[in-house]
């Protein structure tokens, strides 16, 4: 959809340079004209450098092997065949959606919830939703320190707490069976509290009557949340599912500083492998078909929310 | 409501069993803040630890003896100021840059005559859900053959050149403005930047903030684009400078925890200055996209 829109907008200049005008007004109009099209200016550079360019560069790159030193060759579709022959590349496309299979769903739904616990204007809530986002602030980086005193598997607080209670002890990130649910778990507490607020503006949208109406009608908690909640914010949770789909697949910051992609590529997510093709061993062709790929993956995926959000989304009239 | 028609007893009542309906509610948020904060003090605990405290098991809550000194001997045995520094830098121009130009696009988008005005507003709001996976390469040659690599120039200039969120976000803002402003201060002869600049702009300064925070936090924490651009590590940021710490200090991990927790407080004081304006960004965020 974006890449359609981006075609149509790589003719603007042209448009800047109508054919001169003749009537007053129409000067008028055009020395106006020219003050926003400066004004605007900046994004015109942007698209031009920062969307078509990388657009087209690296759909042509995807069809060459360019190490940054020689000039790219043409390769035809071999980054592709190799692609699809690559089995690192599948596994890091599964961990991918293993992680955000468990991520999205657990993010969205704590995030509701706690949402709907603080839109009860609770005492000290400024207090407490700043509690919720100060990880929302911190880079990753501080997030690893944070997460490690947390799941160090030899002096991390987790294992003391599982053993306290007779529990067996837990190799957490470097266990591969358990790296991608530990990654998970660190990432909802990260991100939830943002997530909270975008929800809560939702439900703060939510005309009071409503509730009283279905009190009335005999609904109990349950029923107003199922009934009234739901309906009423699916237009934000749609949204937030968008954006949550997005970002996860394209996470890269969390895995790079905290696993590496191990152990033993078992948290080698699809964009660190696109930054290893690329920055690591020069393959600057197959990083791109990596990233074509990842992207249209992306797209179905977000199309495929549009087409279905008629099911479940609705607008108030 | 009719309030007078309630008998006193019965609105205590009422309002008491209303508190009460809160409390599973109470129970939950505190829980959950408590989870959010404990384990920054568990990593604060341990960046005040001997290495030998450090690595105990169990680990001990209060550290015994409590080494402040680590946060100074951090600072002294890494360039930890050089760090703080870039990052200051690509913080502060990527934050004026982006509020300028996101500004200025906004308000044309908003008030001026455009052409294709509307198709670039769609390009914006579309681009924001462009995967910014596919730019990672091309960006990386495009600021390559400017010979910008190992400078800052590749973290700070992209943000000069306007945010598909910030223009947005300065759009809906100058949308609100009443044209009356607009046509007192042409009347006065004042030419279109005077009016953006002396008459708009400080109308929006609500919206202004909520951009720069977010600016902030997303330069203070970037990871990828450092970790592609910088080569040398006197050019560093804080992020990927308190990572590379990791392998110089092995064996004395407190002290790389007291550097990432230190590269927090910048960050936490902006925050807590201006935390309403990071909820109403978010909660922008929501409701338009």
């Amino acid at each position: 959809m974006a890449i359609t829109m981006n075609k149509q907008a790589a003719e603007l200049p042209a448009g800047a340079s109508d054919p001169p005008a003749r009537t007053p007004g129409k000067r008028r109009r055009r020395r106006g004209m020219g003050w926003g099209v400066l004004f605007a200016s900046p994004y015109l550079v942007h698209l031009l450098l920062l969307t078509l360019w990388p657009l087209l560069a690296s759909l042509v790159f995807a069809f060459t092997s360019y190490d940054m030193v020689n000039p790219p060759q043409w390769v035809g579709l071999a980054n592709f065949e190799r692609l699809a022959g690559d089995p690192m590349f599948w596994r890091t496309l599964g961990n991918t959606a293993y992680f955000a299979v468990l991520f999205v769903p657990l993010q969205t739904g704590l995030a509701l919830l706690l949402a709907t616990a603080l839109n009860q204007k609770l005492r000290g809530m400024a207090f407490l939703r700043g509690a919720y986002f100060i990880p929302v602030i911190s880079s990753w980086v501080v997030v690893a320190f944070v997460a490690d005193a947390i799941f160090n598997s030899r002096f991390g607080v987790a294992n003391t707490v599982l053993q306290s209670l007779g529990l067996p002890r837990q190799d957490w990130l470097q266990d591969p069976a358990l790296v991608i649910p530990t990654l998970v778990a660190v990432a909802v507490w990260k991100g939830v509290g943002y997530m909270a607020v975008l929800f809560l503006a939702g439900l703060q949208a939510i005309p009071e009557e409503q509730y009283e109406a279905a009190k009335l009608d005999g609904a109990n908690a349950f029923h107003r949340f199922r009934y009234v909640t739901l309906p009423w914010i699916s237009g934000t949770t749609f949204l937030v599912l968008i954006l949550t789909v997005i970002q996860t697949l394209q996470s890269f910051d969390q895995v790079f500083v905290m696993t590496d992609g191990g152990p033993n590529g078992a948290s080698e997510l699809t964009v660190l492998y696109l930054y290893r093709q690329g920055f690591e061993y020069f393959q600057m062709g197959y990083a791109s078909a990596i990233a074509w790929v990842l992207l249209a993956i992306i797209m179905l995926l977000t199309l495929i929310q549009f087409r279905l959000q008629k099911r479940w989304v609705h607008y108030a009239a | 409501m009719p309030l007078e028609t309630l008998e006193r007893p019965t609105l205590r009542r009422d309002r008491r069993k209303r508190a009460l309906r809160k409390v599973p509610a109470y129970l939950f948020v505190v829980a959950g803040a408590l989870v959010m904060i404990v384990p920054f003090l568990a990593a604060f605990s341990s960046s005040l630890k001997s290495y030998e405290q450090y690595i105990q098991v169990p680990p001990v809550w209060i550290p015994d003896p409590a080494h402040w000194e680590n946060y100074l001997e951090v600072w002294q045995r890494a360039p930890f100021n050089l760090y703080l520094m870039n990052s200051v830098i690509v913080a502060v121009a990527s934050v004026a840059g982006c509020l300028l130009t996101s500004s200025m696009v906004g308000h044309a988008l908003a008030r001026m005559v455009l052409p294709w005005r509307n198709v670039l507003l769609t390009t914006a709001v579309g681009t924001m859900m462009l995967p910014t996976v596919i730019s990672i390469v091309p960006s990386f040659i495009l600021f390559k053959s400017f010979g910008w690599l190992d400078t800052l120039l590749p973290l700070i200039v992209p943000y000069w050149l306007a945010t598909p969120f910030g223009i947005f976000l300065m759009r809906q803002a100058f949308l609100a403005i009443p044209k009356d402003f607009e046509e007192a201060a042409t009347l006065d002869g004042a030419n279109p930047w005077q009016v953006f600049w002396r008459v708009h702009l400080p109308l929006v300064k609500p919206s202004l903030a909520t951009l720069g925070v977010f600016t902030f936090m997303a330069t203070w924490g970037a990871i990828l684009e450092p970790t592609i651009y910088l080569v040398s590590p006197e050019n560093y940021t804080l992020p990927i400078g308190v990572q590379s710490l990791q392998g110089q200090f092995a064996g004395d991990e407190q002290l790389v925890t007291a550097a990432a927790l230190m590269s927090l407080v910048p960050i936490l004081i902006v925050f807590l200055l201006a935390q309403r304006y990071f909820v109403q960004g978010a909660a922008n965020a929501g409701i338009k996209g």
